[in-house]
């Protein structure tokens, strides 16, 4: 009997027969996507909604949302290490893991944006040193190198194999690295040809929206593995989370609404149609539901009602969603407006009206996240991420 | 040695023999225009801005502008789009494309640079086009070229030798006497998002 009660002292008490279910269903998903990557790999990305004018959409969008993810991931499993923010620190664990997972699952979505993955090991052997693309390769590479150590040094200091302090070299290397998330915006603000994207404004913006992704998305892990008893994360620290998120929302609303206040006074020229798109035109749908979500985001996350997990999970959804739409309607805003605008012969997706992913796109994108969710059950089953074993 | 263009918009008539030349020398798939010449003003292609009678038909033929300082170049994570050294042409490597679509993200000439969606495509049966051009590939980018095939057996670009109205010029611009240096001698130009700084090497003669 004695040695029961020391096993269930020990070992975090979850049900890891629910667990196995949701491996399944979300591989199945996995599976679909898999499914639409061989039909556009077949018949070409005229599979897509993409178009010559709008080039970049739903892949590039969840690039952009998990390097994100992946950055804000590892700066909040660094700060309690090198803050001494004790009550945080059993849970860097999974935020560390969720880098690495992360990291995989933006992979995964560059690699259903190019048109010849095959020839990927280009990167390797020609990659142009000038090209910030290039560079968030390094990036994206350094996260994935990062995250797994760090993960190995903090499973070692949960073990007692390790001590504590000497977390604090590879907790610094991957906040500076968490903070680089902003070379992902220099492959988009370093282009002279998009003069909405070819501002400073974008690397607070994708720091930001990083942070928040990041915070959503552990949010709603950590709600849900509290809830199969995986971990124990008291609810006092999850609203933290949750307020810090909403903070950070609401510099990018101030962000978001000083652009379109720019935009609107000039009143005329290429940026005042730009945003009249945005605001009222085409892109006008996008556009305020991005905003809902935005302050439905803020006001639930930043409220009293955010201190029950319900709460916080919808304003984590809600977030995550936001997001999505800051990334979408980023993308849509400058790819439809072009400097260079003229009438001529009809090209492939000459499309004046909006984007919305085609099914194949949403099936793929769909497949990539779920693969991650199951790579994430996976390490959640194998590895200690639960607070029993540290206490 | 810098290969450059020169197209006279005054006397340029909106005809489109230079993209349907284009189209055929590079046997382009279907909705692929290497070269268009697109209408200004206009609501749509080839219709004129202004109110009756106050009608304006103006053409702009706009191709790759095969700039000195190429933000396309700069972006290619691969390298598969570069400037020749030898001549300023700026290339793309069809075999070394990785299809990730950011040159054209970075082009400040929508349009210029064009996807393969799909499998080539073509509204007849047989092939078109010059012997020694590279064949076309689903998954890639494709661009003007200045017709580098042409050049090699010593021919201009085909646009230049369809204009019925001799509206364009091609040749060396660092030399005096070519004849893309002498069309734009003394004449008044302007050059498309000048102020983007990516010296595009094609000047519109007004």
């Amino acid at each position: 009997m004695t040695v029961e009660t020391n096993v269930i002292v020990e070992q975090p008490i979850h049900k890891g027969k629910a667990i196995n279910v949701y491996i399944y269903i979300f591989a199945l998903l996995a599976v679909i996507g898999a499914v639409s990557w061989f039909l556009q790999m077949r018949d070409g990305f005229i599979l897509t909604n993409l178009s010559t004018l709008n080039m970049w959409g739903l892949y590039v969008s969840g690039f952009m949302i998990f390097t994100g993810v992946a950055a804000g991931s590892l700066i909040f499993a660094a700060i309690p290490h090198l803050f001494n923010l004790e009550d945080f620190k059993p849970y860097t664990r999974i935020a560390a893991f969720l880098a690495a997972i992360s990291t995989i699952v933006a992979g995964l979505f560059i690699t259903a944006d190019i048109g010849n993955p095959q020839r990927a090991w280009l990167f390797i052997t020609n990659g142009n040193f000038s090209s910030p693309m290039f560079w968030d390769f390094i990036v994206l590479s350094t996260y994935m190198v990062l995250s797994i150590i760090f993960i190995r040094q903090l499973l070692l200091v949960a073990d007692k194999k390790k001590q504590d302090h000497t977390l604090k070299p590879i907790a610094l290397i991957s906040f500076v690295a968490g903070i680089l998330v902003v070379v992902t915006s220099f492959v988009f603000s370093f282009q002279v040809a998009r003069p909405l994207w070819n501002t400073p404004m974008q690397s607070l913006s994708f720091l930001i929206a990083a942070l928040v992704a990041a915070l959503a998305v552990l949010i709603i892990v950590l709600t849900v593995l509290n809830k199969y008893g995986y971990t124990n994360m008291p609810i006092n620290l999850l609203s933290i989370m949750g307020k810090t998120a909403a903070a950070l929302l609401c510099v990018e609303l101030i962000l978001v609404l000083s652009e379109v206040f720019i935009g609107i006074y000039t009143g005329a020229g290429h940026e005042y149609h730009t945003i009249q798109w945005l605001v009222l035109g085409n892109g006008a749908m996008g556009f305020w539901l991005q905003i809902f979500f935005m302050a439905t985001a803020v006001i639930i996350l930043a409220m009293g009602k955010s201190q029950r997990a319900g709460g916080l999970l919808v304003g984590a959804i809600a977030a995550i969603v936001a997001v999505y739409l800051i990334k979408s309607n980023f993308l849509q805003t400058e790819l439809f407006n072009p400097t260079l605008d003229l009438p001529g012969p009809i090209l492939y997706g000459d499309i004046t009206g909006s984007y919305l992913p085609s099914l194949l796109e949403v099936g793929l994108a769909v497949g990539i996240i779920s693969f991650g969710i199951c790579l994430l059950l996976l390490g959640v089953r194998k590895m200690n991420f639960g607070v029993s074993v540290n206490k | 040695m810098r290969y450059g263009m020169a197209i006279d918009i005054e006397r340029c008539v909106g005809c489109h023999a230079c993209s349907v030349a284009c189209k055929v020398e590079n046997n382009l798939p279907d909705r692929i225009w290497w070269n268009r010449v697109l209408t200004v003003g206009g609501e749509t292609m080839d219709t004129p801005h202004g109110k009756f009678p106050d009608l304006r038909m103006q053409f702009l033929p706009v191709n790759c502008q095969h700039c000195e300082n190429p933000a396309c170049v700069k972006a290619c994570p691969v390298g598969a789009t570069y400037k020749r050294e030898e001549d300023g042409i700026v290339v793309q490597d069809n075999d070394k494309c990785i299809g990730c679509r950011y040159c054209m993200v970075a082009c400040p000439y929508s349009g210029v640079r064009q996807f393969n969606w799909k499998k080539p495509e073509y509204a007849i049966d047989t092939e078109m086009g010059a012997s020694n051009i590279k064949p076309h590939q689903m998954n890639v980018v494709g661009k003007c070229t200045f017709c580098s095939h042409r050049l090699l057996q010593g021919d201009k670009p085909a646009c230049i030798d369809a204009c019925p109205s001799l509206a364009r010029f091609f040749g060396d611009l660092d030399d005096p006497d070519s004849e893309v240096s002498i069309a734009i001698k003394g004449r008044n130009y302007f050059q498309l998002q000048e102020g983007k700084g990516t010296k595009p090497s094609i000047f519109y003669l007004t």
